[in-house]
């Protein structure tokens, strides 16, 4: 006989969290103890009742906050005038740009499918090192939690953070540039873009070393 | 509407029945819910695409009620909740609302990390991982949080001990 089964194995099971293999051994001695039955059965009926006492409340439809809908949808034009009025330019920078995307949110992008990079601001991304001058710049390098390589940088028109996909580089970050403007001469000061970084990165961004290493390797 | 939009859409019922659970209070869940939408809203830019969006709102949701909760705390020990005043107005048929009350006043019971395991377990049918994940435990400790809870729950309801 096998260790004995305690309330918490009885529980997991009902609930449905237990391996095939542990599964048909509780079940066996649940079959063969009415102890165990009359837990396993107390277990299974309050979960029922729970189940069946709250269900229907899902099935009632909530509608998204309505004052908010309205104040979004604001905020959305808002970002969405202060990026495609530059933007018309930044477009020269990125491909696959088409007029849905225009009424998209600007600034962080929510989709794993963003847009694609032009080939000229793919390139500077294979082969730029950070801080190098140029029309691009790269403020930095770093991995991502999914492990991807990622790069914020700034271009004349465009900031953005872009990684490193099987697909090519990504961009999964965009604003209009802020290179030209004077007063933000640094590149990586945009703190939109700063945050976009943080929320993306995973422990410390890449130092010089590292960096040419990853360059080396393609950026995989 | 964007994907973003949509998925929130999608869970809100799903929500609303969670902070039923919580709150124990039709009125408080419904503005609860109004609540995290709106945050979920403004906070659109911190969700991680290919993360658990559901896990992600439900954490909204359930962190909101933890400092709601906490400010409520003070002030009812001025003034004393008003007993079962959901009863009036409740989801449901009579008979459902009435049970559901009852189902709430015994998980008033439950301290409140016994209480949130429960609700996302039994009520909204999430797996452990998936719960352990929404409040951010480890799997053990949403485990050990779940039985206990259960336990108590049971002792209550069958009327007996």
């Amino acid at each position: 006989m096998a260790e004995p089964i305690d309330e918490m194995t009885v529980i997991a099971w009902v609930d449905g969290e237990l391996a095939p293999a542990q599964a048909t051994r509780v079940e066996q001695a649940v079959a063969a103890d009415p102890a165990l039955r009359d837990l396993a059965e107390t277990h299974r009926a309050m979960r029922a009742r729970f189940a069946a006492a709250f269900g229907s409340i899902a099935d009632e439809p909530v509608a998204l906050p309505s004052a908010e809908i309205i104040s979004f949808a604001e905020r959305r034009a808002e970002r969405t005038r202060r990026l495609w009025v530059p933007g018309a330019i930044a477009a020269s920078l990125v491909a696959g740009l088409f007029v849905g995307q225009i009424q998209r949110p600007a600034g962080v992008t929510d989709r794993a499918d963003a847009l694609a990079l032009a080939p000229d601001l793919a390139r500077k991304l294979d082969t730029q090192l950070s801080g190098e001058p140029g029309p691009i710049r790269v403020a930095l390098s770093f991995r991502a939690r999914d492990g991807a390589y990622c790069r914020s940088f700034t271009a004349t028109h465009l900031d953005g953070v872009a990684c490193r996909t099987a697909a090519g580089w990504t961009l999964r970050y965009a604003a209009p540039g802020t290179a030209s403007g004077g007063d933000y001469a640094q590149a990586g000061s945009d703190p939109a873009q700063a945050s976009a970084v943080a929320a993306m990165i995973a422990g410390e961004p890449l130092d010089a070393a590292a960096e040419r290493a990853a360059r080396e390797r393609g950026w995989r | 509407m964007d994907a973003f939009e949509t998925a929130l859409i999608r869970l809100l019922p799903r929500l609303r029945r969670f902070a039923h659970g919580l709150t124990r209070d039709a009125a408080d869940a419904d503005d609860l819910t109004q609540r995290a939408a709106e945050r979920a809203l403004k906070s659109r830019a911190q969700w991680q695409p290919g993360t658990n969006f559901d896990a992600w709102a439900y954490r909204i949701l359930r962190n909101l009620w933890i400092d709601t909760a906490r400010s409520r705390q003070r002030r009812d020990k001025v003034i004393a909740p008003v007993e079962d005043a959901e009863a009036v107005g409740a989801p449901g048929d009579a008979e459902a609302a009435a049970e559901r009350l009852f189902l709430m006043r015994a998980m008033d019971r439950l301290p409140d990390e016994q209480r949130e395991a429960v609700a996302l377990v039994m009520i909204e049918g999430l797996s452990y991982a998936e719960a352990a994940d929404v409040l951010e435990v480890p799997a053990g400790t949403l485990t050990s949080r779940l039985v206990r809870g259960r336990q108590a729950l049971a002792k209550m309801l069958g009327g007996g001990e």
